[in-house]
């Protein structure tokens, strides 16, 4: 045993090895015929392609700012405000009170009057205070994000919202994004826009923003459905912007929701969650 | 006795004034150099040009000569590159907005996030500004009046060598921290784009004009 052992290792040297270098020798002596991993397989395992397509809405309004931010937006426009010259508005205003003053004050000069502008500066700012009480600002929380509607737009409007579907996979009904099978001769990217044309049908106008996708989701069937061809699945993901449209106009209505990244958890299994977020910017 | 001593004592005096000499050499060796810190005498010694570090700091004959420049040099263009299967070539990052602090402080973002993300940025560039009077309707005469004065604002950042695989990210972290007001575009590099850069000459236009 030792010499067998000592006469691997030592190439043709001493017969004595040291334990250590014999033992490495041997195992790897043993995992050498076993033959390398890659051989043993008949052939590659086969997986079955899909394009899935991460539609976003972006925000339309900014979020909010938390109280540290607020209080030194505040103390830098007053420090900016403090700092400043006077615009020319204002300088025509003080100039006109000014005037206004000598009038009370003094008698005043016809010529010197001969120069007035016939509207005030006064008179300006009067007229577009009243014509901002006029305005009114559409509302940040709106009526879907107090009735809490998942299928609406309007939710949320300053976060990205997702579109989620719930499909029959297997034997299960599952929430994931809208996905389709690859079939020979299509890119993936083209895959992604046959799945929002099947859900959609023409309502909805999407904005690719590249040819690559920017996940990847793979699973392995269960061994029951596991078959020479197909190991398990791999989902290709695509990031789309959506420009204009809505589902509404389509098919099916029970089984589509918008939903942004925290509600994510509530809807899909827990590694298709890992791997989606991995794509998905905080917002 | 006495002869003794004074022996020692001559002896004792080459020594120290051996040893006095050499503490003097050393001192006078410390205080050549500038300013010695720390010394309450300031030696201002300049580098005469017979002193051994006269020259140092030199480097202008150490670079290659410069190519004498015309007079006036015409701007010519650089080489727009079309970029290929899996690069994009030349792109103009487009931001436009009537504040300007805000349109420039974006721009400044996008560089700086182009830098950070390893993007070449070949330039980054201001348009000119661009003035509009707006003029409403008096409502109780038909004559304009002047409501505002609009000035837009527009900033280019032109980058080249993006690869397509990470073009989708950039182009989302741009988008996503697009300030309100200000309105992006992303399109490719043209001539066109260049030319509008520089100063119309009416009259070299017109003396073509008649030459042909």
């Amino acid at each position: 045993m030792a010499r067998w052992r000592g006469a691997l290792w030592s190439r043709g040297q001493m017969m004595a090895a040291p334990m250590q270098r014999a033992l490495y020798g041997g195992a790897v002596r043993w995992r050498w015929a076993l033959g390398p991993r890659w051989v043993s397989a008949s052939a590659a395992p086969r997986w079955r392609l899909a394009g899935a397509l991460c539609l976003q809405r972006p925000p339309s309004i900014t979020q909010a700012l938390s109280p540290e931010q607020e209080a030194m937006a505040q103390l830098a426009h007053q420090i900016e405000v403090e700092k400043s010259n006077f615009s020319d508005y204002e300088i025509r205003r003080l100039a006109e009170e000014e005037q206004l003053k000598k009038r009370k004050d003094n008698t005043y000069d016809d010529e010197a009057d001969s120069g007035q502008a016939i509207v005030l500066a006064q008179d300006l700012e009067d007229a577009w205070e009243q014509k901002f009480q006029r305005f009114k600002a559409g509302p940040r929380i709106t009526d879907a994000d107090k009735r809490n509607d998942r299928t609406s737009l309007n939710r949320k409007l300053d976060r990205n919202l997702m579109l989620l579907v719930k499909e029959k996979v297997g034997n299960q009904e599952l929430w994931l994004l809208p996905q389709a099978e690859w079939q020979a001769g299509e890119t993936l990217r083209s895959t992604a826009e046959r799945a929002l044309a099947t859900l959609s049908g023409n309502c909805i106008q999407a904005k690719f923003l590249g040819n690559a996708p920017c996940g990847l989701y793979k699973y392995k069937f269960p061994r029951a459905l596991r078959t020479e061809g197909s190991v398990g699945a791999k989902i290709f993901f695509f990031k789309a912007l959506l420009q204009s449209g809505d589902l509404l106009q389509a098919e099916r209505r029970e089984d589509y929701v918008w939903v942004s990244k925290g509600e994510l958890g509530d809807y899909l299994k827990p590694d298709y969650l890992k791997q989606v977020n991995r794509f998905l910017m905080d917002q | 006795m006495c002869s003794a001593l004074g022996k020692v004592l001559c002896l004792g005096k080459e020594m120290f004034l051996k040893q006095a000499f050499a503490l003097s050499r050393v001192t006078a060796a410390r205080e050549s150099p500038i300013c010695a810190v720390g010394s309450t005498l300031l030696s201002c010694n300049r580098h005469y040009r017979s002193q051994p570090t006269h020259g140092i700091g030199r480097f202008r004959h150490l670079l290659p000569p410069e190519p004498s420049k015309k007079k006036r040099d015409r701007i010519r263009m650089k080489e727009i590159c079309a970029g290929s299967d899996h690069e994009y070539g030349d792109l103009n990052i487009q931001m436009t907005a009537y504040d300007m602090c805000l349109v420039e402080h974006f721009a400044q973002y996008v560089h700086k996030l182009c830098n950070r993300f390893s993007i070449r940025v070949n330039e980054s560039y201001a348009m000119p500004t661009k003035t509009m009077e707006v003029m409403l309707l008096q409502e109780q005469g038909s004559r304009q009046y002047l409501d505002a004065v609009l000035t837009t604002h527009q900033r280019v950042v032109q980058i080249s060598g993006l690869s397509s695989t990470f073009a989708p990210v950039l182009l989302e972290v741009i988008q996503s921290n697009q300030p309100e007001g200000v309105h992006l575009s992303v399109k490719e590099h043209t001539e066109a784009d260049f030319k509008v850069r520089l100063k119309a000459r009416p009259e070299l236009e017109e003396l073509m004009a008649q030459m042909s």
